[in-house]
């Protein structure tokens, strides 16, 4: 899947540092996702590729350096002294064009799964119920669960439920979607399915940061694999070069004791 | 171990029957009269507002609690130390005795020009005092439930919520709090039996609820027993329908949270009707 090169950066990433206490977490990060380009974030636990991702839609504050997502900062400003938080109601604008899943799904339990979807277009988008209802059909019916619109979440699988996630996202019709280890609370059967689905988007045309441990999807799906460790970025290439050719040893010693 | 306390219940009966000095058939004839029912209305009265005051600037304090802003977060640990912290009787005669620390309650600009000054004794009756003291009261032991309540639901929620595009405040009200609220159901329900009772304190301000009522007449016949039978009776009453209430409230938002919700009392005692019905049918359909 090649894409055009030059395109305009979606994701850009300029010595962003970010510390919880005195344990500094990300140590001058570098990463840019360009439009339509799907990016795996590989690397150990702890190596600050969840907590990057989080950074990306202001889930969590960065300390330092720049962090841009089409040109535009998320969640804060910057002026002379540092960066500054922005207004709840500007970040919440801009967030809703960035979709989110997470590991541990968080769909609302108290609401059926059609609820789930056309909740954030109706309230944040002021669409209609009856085009959100009607959108909702159709990626329901992409992601397979066109049977399970008037169920709640926790009468379905994990696989469903994260297929669920996916489509809830996608309502929102966002220009970036960011995937935190989207199968690693997934039973081992379970996997395919949602694998699947961001292979699916990936055909669309989508462009995504995905954090993952499945290091076969990321060569199937990734245009380019990062790999991350102590809060840097070691590696950065196509998967051919950074899982089939590591340039590191560390990256080395990674893929050999998870593959 | 059962027979003993068969043997104690039977004393109970005999003696609650066989005493004449319950005088049953006073209760009977105090139970429905209007001084009676009035107070129990005014009772009534008084639980709503104060639980829906309760409520209302409890959600505000719980909020305000979690904040991060540590001012706002300070101010609302403040109040619930203060109100939770001092006897529900001395703050309703407090706030009935409030004109002796302030004659004059002005409203206007803060240390600037007054618009409107009222006397204090006109502004709070005793009826103002009972709502401000119960209602605060009850508003500082309902923030921390609500608190208990939003804290049980995982932050996964929120971020889920933030990240489709809502405000903080959008989270909190479609999101959260409809989720904590299956937490905080069971315990506001004690808190409202509890408030119904806790509004006989009123009487103390000769505000005329159900146990003042009850006082009023027994003054004048001195038929004590009777009349606090005729209040306990009434308050039993209620407090039996604010079970039932509950137990319909908290079956409706376990809905999501469970696979299955278990049936009703009146849905089971239909079920077992139709069995028992079926089983008759099958017996006198046997084999002949």
């Amino acid at each position: 899947m090649s894409r055009p090169d030059g395109a305009e950066l979606m994701v850009s990433a300029r010595d962003v540092w970010k510390s919880y206490g005195s344990v500094d977490v990300l140590r001058g990060v570098e990463i840019e996702v360009r439009h339509g380009e799907v990016v795996c974030l590989i690397g150990p636990s702890g190596s600050g590729k969840s907590t990057f991702l989080r950074c990306v839609n202001h889930l969590e504050k960065i300390d330092a350096g720049s962090l841009l997502v089409d040109n535009e900062a998320i969640g804060y400003t910057v002026h002379k002294d540092g960066l500054r938080e922005a207004r709840d109601r500007v970040t919440a604008r801009k967030r809703a064009q960035i979709g989110m899943v997470f590991q541990s799904f968080n769909l609302f339990p108290h609401m059926t799964v059609l609820e789930n979807i056309i909740t954030a277009p109706m309230l944040v988008r002021s669409q209609s119920r009856l085009s959100a209802v009607d959108s909702a059909t159709q990626l329901l019916a992409k992601v397979g669960l066109s049977d399970k619109a008037s169920s709640y979440p926790r009468q379905l699988s994990g696989g469903q439920q994260q297929r669920v996630a996916i489509a809830r996202a996608l309502a929102m019709e966002p220009k970036l979607m960011l995937f935190d280890e989207p199968t690693s609370a997934l039973d081992p059967e379970l996997v395919g399915e949602v694998l699947e689905a961001i292979l699916g988007l990936a055909r669309d045309g989508m462009t995504m940061l995905i954090v993952t441990h499945e290091i076969g999807f990321a060569r199937e799906v990734a245009d380019r694999v990062i790999f991350m460790d102590q809060g840097r970025v070691l590696e950065s290439g196509s998967p051919e070069q950074v899982i089939g050719n590591p340039s590191s040893n560390r990256t080395r010693s990674f893929l050999d004791k998870i593959q | 171990m059962s027979a003993v306390l068969l043997i104690l219940v039977a004393m109970l009966v005999h003696m609650v029957c066989t005493n004449r000095r319950f005088q049953w058939p006073v209760v009977r004839s105090y139970l429905t009269t209007h001084t009676i029912l009035s107070g129990l209305v005014t009772t009534l009265e008084l639980t709503g507002i104060c639980m829906a005051v309760g409520i209302v600037l409890g959600t505000l304090v719980a909020v305000g609690r979690l904040s991060t802003n540590p001012l706002v977060s300070g101010c609302t640990w403040l109040y619930i130390w203060f109100f939770r912290g001092t006897p529900a009787l001395v703050q309703l005669i407090f706030w009935f005795n409030l004109s002796s620390l302030m004659p004059k309650i002005s409203f206007g600009i803060p240390f600037g020009p007054a618009f409107a000054t009222f006397q204090t004794n006109a502004l709070i009756s005793s009826l103002a005092a009972a709502v401000l003291g119960l209602g605060l009261n009850e508003a500082a032991y309902m923030a921390e439930i609500v608190r208990g309540g939003i804290l049980s639901v995982d932050e996964g929620q929120t971020d889920a919520a933030v990240s489709l595009g809502m405000t903080r405040v959008m989270a909190m009200r479609r999101i959260v709090l409809p989720q904590a609220i299956r937490v905080i159901i069971p315990a506001t329900g004690n808190q409202l039996i509890g408030l119904l009772k806790y509004t006989s304190l009123v009487s103390v301000l000769a505000v005329q609820d159900l146990l003042y009522s009850a006082q009023t007449i027994y003054s004048q016949t001195f038929q004590t027993i009777p009349l606090l039978l005729v209040a306990s009776i009434w308050y039993l009453i209620v407090t039996s329908l604010l079970t039932v209430a509950q137990y319909y409230l908290e079956r409706y938002y376990a809905r999501g949270s469970t696979r299955t919700i278990p049936p009703t009392p009146q849905q089971r005692l239909r079920l077992y009707v139709g069995h028992a019905m079926r089983r008759r049918v099958d017996v006198g359909q046997g084999p002949a």
